[in-house]
């Protein structure tokens, strides 16, 4: 095999050189394609397409390396006849990538200005089989009748593929296995063969109702209906922006893919993670991403959603956007189930089963739905619960190697972050508070930004929050000019390396801008106050954060 | 209308121009750019727009066939092989179009890639505007999405379907010209010969374009006219009769009475044309091509008369009569008719 030597002249990619067996693997393989019409040599075709695109990807880099067309046969003597054979499988053409890819594979033979005959022959080839492919009828019929009627091609054929595709869909609505009747035969072979018949149709603006169609279609046969290379092959096509469902089509394809929903969920976190916006671009980014929707409508995807929040959560815990995240999400998700079903509190044990059942109800119900004066004393019973459970928890547990306290606290504590609307409220309590009204609402505080006492040392970050509280109060309710110099001993600490374990920039921050935006004092103060900070930045975007959130939350 | 008819006359040279390389043109398509090849489509369909607003217009449609002529004619003389564009064209311009461009060696090849580029299927959705570019991946699509389903449903006749719906709205175009049933007539001749006679793609399309104007009361005219051009070719009656499956006969029987009617006396003349024959004892055809036995003869009057009861009665005297006319024997082998009666159970 002494044709693919390499060139003398260096490559200009890392490509490694195109194998003359794989060139020789795809023809035979187009050839097969091309002589049989069986339903073996479709799914055979449909199941290589993915390697074909790679392959075609491949075979396009290196006629582009090429100088030119006359070398590009010389290396590759069968590289016309495979690429025409491809160019009259309808596999092939129909889908947009490899109809792409072989079109370019095409343009990359065609000389601009060809120096000998055999670029002049592929050139006129290129023109030959363009046109043929565009304009030829194999129906010498349909051509005639086209031509009395007075019908353009494409309006013909488009009208065709709509007809078809209709037909189809009829189908998929009247077959489904009926329970009742044994004897009729089960007719999720069909759908099957239909889901799998569509895998290179994904691309085809015409076929989305057919695809919506065998999403939708209910599910009541114990086998499965639709092959998983079309949920694949779909999942990778709307992932990557390449395909438009609808959305009750998106909700069923996650709830037949399981890898589909968890790259949704995890795109949406890569996206929330990566820009910074506010809360109301972060409520727009959920719901448009169409799962707190599909959770509602389907209780397995929402546990799957927050099996995946859980472990994000345990592995970054200090990022406070990923919380926002679950905050928004459930607020969201909760909105959608509401619209789904008036009486919310039947279901709600299944949608969250590893949460403690006592705090349910009383955490999941929102601020905005109960009077302002309640609030204190809701929120004083939700910490003195939380506070208890989490006690008792670690109390038992003496054995630090006992994990299973742990995971109640977690739980607890996972749920507080769902529900972290509470959290802001009490935020925004402490501002009004009385120095012995406010125990609770700062454990509750400090609860949520430092959850154990083992590893996050909750009762010493208590200590300070409970220092840093009064000194912000004495900042801002008590002198008439706030002294900055003691505002500045409060953020000192913030900066200095952690060599002890500090309050948190957030817990402190969020207290600081609390009390900015909630205290009674005139706005001139309080800007005046902020300006003076070191931590002007991330105050603003706190304020974005919670701020704003919280004026949000309470009308 | 002098512009309109000016436009139209451009537009024809344009097509000639678009399709004929060589020193007539001294290399125009050579020199087309995206603009200019945006431009020629958008004439072309100026000119299937123009088709649409005046062809039920006697008058005006006589004046543009007059321009066409002439522009042909001038065009004959200075382009070699030229083939001509008449009006009935006009609503495939932009296809001809099309075909001439791909076909002219001399196209610059930026502007074959345009033709087939191939946009995302987002931008394809949201356009219904008829952009030039990617015209031919669509087409390709389409055709390409067509094979993949025809192995789940019948393309040959989906297709028979669309046809047959277009023939209706051809014929409803062609007959609310005028009183002159002339057109149409040719049309559907035409078309008949397009189909290379009354094949089964012929008889699906007439099925179809009969069945699927059902509900819309605006295609009587087209729906009678078909039905009367029916009844009145017996050799079309026939092909039709016997190569549909018996499903569709009895839709259309339903559907309309004079096809119920015209397919009766199918029937009784395929019955008329039976002989008895001893060695098998039992009644066959003594055409050249048998296309029914006897057996399934009684089958189609059975399931005629259980669609349409109605026929029951007219039929059963019919028959009586006929068998009178034999002789009114009660063996078997002697009247077609009386053993019809007997296998029909009347």
């Amino acid at each position: 095999m002494s044709e693919l030597q390499p060139l003398s002249q260096p490559q200009q990619t890392a490509e490694p050189l195109l194998n003359v067996q794989e060139m020789q693997f795809w023809l035979d393989k187009a050839v097969a394609w091309g002589q049989a019409d069986s339903p073996d040599t479709q799914k055979d075709t449909c199941l290589h397409l993915n390697r074909l695109r790679d392959f075609l990807q491949q075979l396009l880099a290196h006629i582009n390396n090429m100088s030119s067309t006359a070398e590009t046969m010389k290396k590759l003597p069968l590289l016309g006849q495979f690429l025409g054979r491809l160019c009259w499988n309808p596999y092939v053409t129909a889908g947009d990538t490899c109809r792409r890819l072989l079109l370019q594979c095409l343009w990359g033979l065609y000389s601009e200005h060809p120096s000998n005959a055999v670029e002049r022959k592929a050139n006129q080839w290129i023109r030959k089989v363009l046109c043929q492919l565009a304009t030829e009828e194999d129906d010498g019929v349909a051509q005639a009748l086209m031509k009395h009627m007075g019908v353009p091609a494409k309006e013909y054929h488009v009208n065709v593929l709509k007809k078809m595709v209709s037909l189809l869909q009829e189908n998929i609505g009247k077959s489904c296995c009926s329970l009742s009747d044994i004897n009729r035969r089960c007719s999720c072979d069909s759908i099957l063969a239909t889901s799998d018949a569509c895998v290179p149709l994904i691309t085809c603006p015409e076929a989305s109702p057919l695809i919506g169609a065998l999403l939708q279609q209910p599910v009541t046969c114990v086998k499965e209906a639709l092959s998983e290379h079309f949920l694949d092959a779909l999942s990778s096509a709307y992932s990557s922006w390449n395909l438009s469902l609808e959305e009750q089509a998106v909700v069923s394809l996650w709830y037949h893919s399981l890898p589909s929903l968890e790259e949704a969920v995890l795109s949406l976190l890569e996206s929330v993670t990566n820009t910074a916006s506010t809360p109301q671009m972060l409520h727009q980014q959920v719901a448009q991403s169409l799962l707190p929707k599909a959770c509602a409508q389907h209780c397995s995807m929402f546990l799957v959603a927050n099996d995946i929040y859980r472990s994000v959560l345990k592995q970054a815990e200090g990022n406070e956007s990923v919380r926002s995240l679950i905050q928004t999400f459930t607020r969201c998700f909760l909105r959608e189930l509401a619209l789904l079903q008036p009486q919310t509190s039947v279901s709600l044990k299944a949608f969250f089963p590893q949460s403690p059942q006592s705090l349910l109800v009383p955490l999941l119900t929102l601020p905005s739905e109960m009077p302002q004066e309640s609030w204190r004393n809701h929120l004083n019973w939700l910490s003195g619960s939380l506070q208890r459970l989490t006690e008792e928890e670690e109390e038992g547990n003496g054995d630090s190697r006992s994990t299973r306290g742990h995971y109640k606290v977690f739980e607890t504590w996972f749920l507080l972050v769902q529900c972290a609307h509470w959290v802001q409220a009490a935020v925004q309590l402490l501002v009004t508070s009385e120095p012995e009204d406010c125990g609770p609402l700062l454990w509750l505080l400090t609860f949520y930004h430092h959850p154990t006492n083992r590893w996050h040392h909750r009762a010493l970050q208590l200590v300070r929050a409970r220092e840093a509280w009064e000194h912000l109060r004495s900042v801002f309710l008590v002198s008439a000019r706030p002294p900055i110099d003691r505002l500045q001993s409060l953020v000192t600490p913030l900066s200095s390396q952690p060599q002890q374990p500090s309050p948190a920039p957030l817990l402190t921050l969020s207290l600081l801008v609390n009390f900015a935006v909630f205290c009674q004092r005139p706005l001139s103060v309080s800007t005046e106050v902020l300006q003076m900070s070191r931590w002007c930045i991330i105050l603003v975007w706190l304020m974005k954060q919670h701020v704003f959130s919280a004026h949000w939350s309470s009308d | 209308m002098e512009a309109v008819l000016k436009n139209l006359s451009s537009t024809v040279e344009l097509l000639a121009v678009a399709a004929n390389s060589g020193a007539a043109n001294s290399g125009a398509v050579e020199q087309w750019d995206k603009h200019t090849m945006s431009r020629a489509f958008d004439w072309a369909r100026y000119c299937e727009h123009v088709h649409s607003r005046f062809h039920n217009n006697p008058a005006i449609r006589r004046v543009m066939e007059q321009q066409l002529e002439l522009t042909n004619r001038s065009l004959q003389d200075v382009i070699p092989g030229y083939t001509e564009v008449s009006f009935s064209d006009l609503p495939r311009l932009q296809h001809l179009l099309l075909i001439g461009l791909l076909n002219n060696p001399e196209l610059p090849i930026s502007l074959i890639k345009m033709l087939f580029d191939t946009r995302s299927p987002l931008d394809n959705m949201q356009s219904e505007y008829q952009d030039v570019t990617g015209l031919c991946s669509h087409i390709i699509r389409c055709k390409a999405a067509c094979k993949v389903l025809s192995p789940l449903t019948d393309l040959s006749a989906a297709g028979a379907e669309v046809q047959g719906r277009m023939l209706m709205e051809r014929l409803g175009a062609l007959l609310s010209r005028g009183s002159d049933t002339r057109p149409a007539e040719h049309f559907l001749g035409c078309v008949l010969q397009g189909c290379q006679g009354a094949g089964r793609q012929f008889c699906l399309v007439i099925t179809a374009a009969l069945l699927t104007t059902k509900n819309s009361a605006a295609q009587t005219a087209p729906r009678e006219f078909l039905l009367d051009w029916l009844q009145n070719k017996h050799s079309v009656l026939q092909s039709l009769c016997s190569a549909l499956p018996a499903t569709l006969l009895i839709d259309l029987a339903k559907e309309h009475n004079k096809f119920r009617d015209a397919y009766c006396d199918v029937l009784k003349k395929w019955a008329s044309d039976m002989e008895y024959c001893i060695s098998e004892g039992e009644w066959v055809q003594t055409s050249t091509n048998p296309t029914v036995s006897f057996h399934k003869l009684t089958e189609k009057f059975m399931a005629l008369f259980e669609a349409c009861p109605s026929l029951r009665a007219n039929t059963e005297k019919e028959l009586k009569a006929l068998k009178i006319s034999d002789g009114d024997f009660d063996v078997k082998g002697l009247s077609v008719w009386g053993d019809l009666l007997s296998a029909l159970n009347m």
